[in-house]
């Protein structure tokens, strides 16, 4: 866990990018590579694989991506099986695909896209037919553009997403690739996601309190760390007992959302903070099926195609490029404001896909966030591979 | 004087509580028990609830248990529908509200029987809601709140040598259903009457095998008292009781000091309000004791499991549960009754055998019980001829070997034939038992059983009318004293003579012709 990648057993993770040619040591501080899957984005960013797996809960695959300069895809919940996974939030998790390119994410991403039945949450074929053929109907309407056009192709740009915190030259710099984009002919359209301030909060409450409840069986009893507690402990509670392996078993990260999430879940606090938390989730996926052209097939009465709506989300998918290590191990609540423009797609269950975009104004890359509606992966990995010739 | 019986009436009444023919009112007068009853019944599946794993009874401990259910990480439930098919029935027999849509919650705390420190359950919304179970002989109704769906915890067994709790996680995960009925019970009798008949549905239906003895059935029973008149007073649960009578000791117990209600008639009585308190039984001393109070009653932080969708139950599917489920006792009875002509002791016979039908796991119906049985014989027969042979014969046979009805090796085509040779006089009753002992003593064959007729000529056990007139000259030729005292006017005697005839045609001889034989000779000498 962690936006910073810096709370493994193993140590942070070492952003490559500008780690100095031919291995030796560059003279500039270490940066973080972003988390949790930022091990993935290191390695593939290093060039030592293909393509890397990882998981996305609340951008822990696109902020790393950001960060290395490299590309990365949470898809739609539900599409990829998690039988395997070790959860930590199940209504968030996600398995996704970092690699250098589009082309090569695709082709990972189409072999483990399918339906599992042993994974409950595992969208069944005849949905994934549903928003396939909708996904369709974009693609052939585009499959006539000319190299580098965005002709036709409508893009959102949703107001909320450009808090204070960001980089001010990340600022300039969208407005720029807005202009290009509109060169190219594509349809820019303002819209607004009004939930979205709320969404950093309401996920770390769900998230935390899934964590509570998805950690409690580390026990150290049936696999794991096996703490023995000192003599004098009442062995008949079991809490006293469990106590000693997981307070030496977890780090202080993990410690500090379990203990969170188990507060959010008690009967005084359960009302005003996790049923809070999903009346917002509600609410966020509410604003974006308002503003996308394709229907949500998830819903019962999924609204009928509307002509105003959008066909993706354009936002950078980071504040600022990579921190640096000895800034990041001293992260307090900072440390989750990285997410803020992660997180409400995550709570949407949509797929989105970060490509590296530019460079900040110390030269570390960040990337830019393709959001599609629920099911239009191949839509979301088509837009993304025209920005990424961009 | 009418005082005096009054005190006398008291302490009889206390000294009798543990008969079950007094009312409530004789040994607590004026006081009023409000009871109401938490069932855990097993369910009859093959597999757990979220898992693959068998349902076991008796294997080594730890032998039927996947990674879902030792809770190790990347592991995912996925919903056995046999299990709610199960409870859909048990909701259908009980007459309760099944709810289209019900869902699946986490009631989250730690302890040594729970690997993944939470109980997958139904807490907000259950699977079935109201309905009502009948008490035939109280002639009681008791309603019912819910009926929902949860996983079972592991066995934990303290074992004093090792000075440590051990645990077997086969258990972990089997499917449950809790059936929670409303404060309706007003005795420990009534208790004990809804649980039994509780029981008995369930096992007719094949939901559970409902056993108490063999865990698949566990009872937590919540007890308050009050003064006739007034409201209900403070309840207390009483966890853990294994057994019938635990529920109607830990009710009403073996000495006054410590039962549930002369503790609460007690401080009642002594103006001190009774805490609401969850108790436990020691069987040993017949006591409750405390096991937790309010204040530390735990915050089980209920939260909807986001790995399993809402639950949806159509209409559609729930009339073909109701199609193919078996029939309820109640009909079950009526119908034999009605249908057959059989007397109510009868049907209870029939339908007592293994739980009359016989279901297997999953509901599956697994080879005939009692109750097909006798239909299939009594096709085209007088019923009443066959349930004597199958309850006084067969079965008596079957208790004396101590063997269940599936162990019974006359098919019912044969039966039907003994009873067709019987009823046209080919052989005698005498020679029918011979016969059906015979196949019970005879060591098992693999061959099913073909032909009784042919059985019957193996033994020399058809009916010898021709016969008959020579048998009674040679009885009378052995027995030349007996048959003097016939002749001269002493019935008593010719019994014996008949007996004589019995035994030379070896039992295939008609008794009662040759009795009639015997006095024509006999008088017609004289």
């Amino acid at each position: 866990m962690g936006s910073f990648n810096t709370n493994s057993v193993h140590g942070p993770v070492i952003n490559p990018f500008r780690s100095g040619d031919n291995g030796t040591e560059s003279s500039e501080a270490p940066r973080s590579a972003g988390g949790s899957s930022g091990g993935s984005a290191a390695a593939v960013a290093a060039d030592l694989c293909y393509a890397a797996l990882g998981t996305d809960t609340g951008g822990s695959i696109r902020l790393p991506a950001s960060y290395c300069g490299v590309v990365g895809l949470k898809p739609s919940y539900g599409l990829v099986s998690r039988w395997g996974v070790v959860s930590y939030a199940d209504s968030l998790d996600c398995v996704g695909v970092i690699a250098k390119s589009v082309d090569r994410v695709r082709n990972v991403f189409d072999v483990i896209c399918r339906f599992d039945n042993k994974d409950p949450t595992s969208i069944p074929q005849d949905v994934r037919d549903s928003s396939n053929s909708q996904a369709e109907r974009s693609l052939d309407l585009w499959s006539g553009l000319s190299h580098g056009r965005f002709d036709g192709i409508r893009i959102g740009v949703p107001q909320e997403y450009f808090p204070a915190e960001m980089d001010s030259s990340l600022r300039t710099q969208f407005h720029k690739t807005l202009e290009k984009l509109k060169d190219r002919g594509a349809v820019l359209v303002p819209v607004s996601l009004p939930s979205t301030r709320y969404a950093l909060s309401a996920y770390y409450v769900l998230a935390s309190a899934e964590a509570s409840s998805n950690l409690a069986r580390y026990d150290g009893v049936r696999f794991g760390t096996y703490q023995k507690p000192p003599p004098g402990t009442d062995l008949s509670n079991t809490s006293a007992v469990y106590a000693q392996s997981r307070s030496k078993g977890f780090g202080p990260e993990v410690r500090k959302r379990i203990l969170l999430g188990t507060y959010a879940l008690t009967a005084d606090a359960f009302d005003n903070y996790y049923l809070q938390a999903q009346r917002i989730r509600h609410a966020i996926k509410q604003d974006f099926d308002g503003i996308f052209r394709s229907p949500n097939v998830l819903l019962k009465n999924p609204t009928p195609p509307s002509t105003d709506g959008v066909d993706v989300l354009l936002h950078p998918t980071a504040i600022s490029s990579a921190p640096k290590l000895g800034d990041a191990m001293q992260q307090g609540i900072d440390g989750y404001v990285q997410d803020v423009l992660t997180t409400p797609a995550s709570l949407a269950g949509l797929p989105s896909v970060s490509v590296p975009w530019c460079t900040a104004a110390d030269g570390w890359p960040v990337g830019m966030s393709v959001v599609g509606q629920w099911g239009n992966d191949q839509v979301v990995l088509r837009v993304s591979e025209l920005m990424e010739a961009l | 004087m009418y005082r005096r019986l009054c005190v006398l009436r008291t302490e009889v009444s206390k000294r009798s509580y543990a008969s079950t023919s007094t009312s409530y009112h004789d040994k607590w007068p004026g006081w009023e028990t409000v009871i109401g009853i938490e069932v855990h019944a097993q369910i009859k599946s093959r597999r757990k609830l979220f898992s693959e794993s068998l349902n076991s009874t008796d294997e080594l401990p730890n032998t039927h248990v996947s990674l879902f259910d030792a809770a190790f990480p990347g592991t995912l439930p996925r919903l056995n529908k046999y299990c709610v098919d199960l409870a859909l029935r048990t909701a259908l027999a009980l007459n309760a509200t099944i709810q289209p849509k019900s869902a699946f919650d986490r009631k989250h705390y730690f302890y040594r029987d729970l690997p993944s420190g939470y109980q997958i359950t139904q807490n907000y919304a259950p699977l079935a809601t109201g309905g009502f179970l009948d008490l035939e002989k109280a002639q009681k109704r008791v309603r019912l709140k819910q009926i929902q769906l949860e996983q079972d915890t592991a066995k934990s067994t303290y074992a004093e040598h090792l000075a440590a709790t051990q645990i077997d996680l086969n258990r972990a995960g089997v499917g449950l259903m809790e059936i929670v009925s409303q404060p309706d019970m007003r005795s420990p009798e009534e208790a004990a009457a809804y649980v039994r008949t509780l029981q008995a549905l369930l096992r007719s239906v094949g939901a559970s095998d409902g056993n108490m003895e063999q865990g698949s059935l566990r009872c937590d029973v919540n007890v308050s008292v009050n003064r006739i008149g007034e409201q209900f007073g403070t309840r207390c649960e009483v966890k853990n009781l294994n057994s019938i009578k635990a529920i109607q000791v830990a009710i009403i117990k073996y000495s006054p000091a410590a039962s549930e209600v002369y503790r609460h008639i007690d401080l009642i009585e002594r103006g001190l309000s009774v805490a609401q308190e969850t108790r436990g039984f020691d069987e040993e001393r017949a006591e409750t004791f405390k096991l937790r109070s309010k204040e530390d009653a735990p915050d089980y932080r209920y939260m909807p499991d986001p790995n399993l969708p809402p639950l949806l139950v159509s209409e559609t599917h729930v009339d073909k549960v109701r199609q193919t489920m078996p029939e309820l006792p109640a009909a079950l009875s009526a119908r034999l009754q009605k249908d057959y002509g059989l007397t109510e002791p009868q049907a209870e016979v029939l339908m007592s055998v293994d739980s009359g039908v016989n279901i297997g796991y999953d509901g599956e119906v697994a080879p005939p019980g009692a109750v097909p049985y006798f239909e299939e014989v009594a096709r085209g027969r007088n019923p009443k001829v066959v349930v004597n042979w199958i309850t006084q014969e067969l079965l008596a046979q079957l208790s004396r070997q101590d063997e269940p009805f599936s162990a019974n090796p006359i098919p019912p085509q044969a039966l039907g034939e003994l009873i067709d040779l019987l009823q046209a006089g080919e052989i005698t009753g005498t020679s029918a038992k011979t016969l059906i002992r015979h196949i019970f003593n005879s060591p098992p064959s693999t061959e099913p059983f073909s032909s009784m007729s042919k059985l019957v000529d193996e033994l020399g056990l058809r009916a010898t009318s021709s016969d008959l007139q020579s048998l009674c000259e040679k009885a009378i030729e052995l027995l030349p004293q007996e048959a003097e005292l016939v002749r001269k006017g002493n019935e008593k005697v010719l019994m014996k003579i008949v007996g004589q005839v019995m035994k030379l045609s070896k039992g295939t001889a008609d008794g009662k012709a040759a009795r009639a034989l015997l006095q024509e000779m006999l008088k017609a000498e004289s």
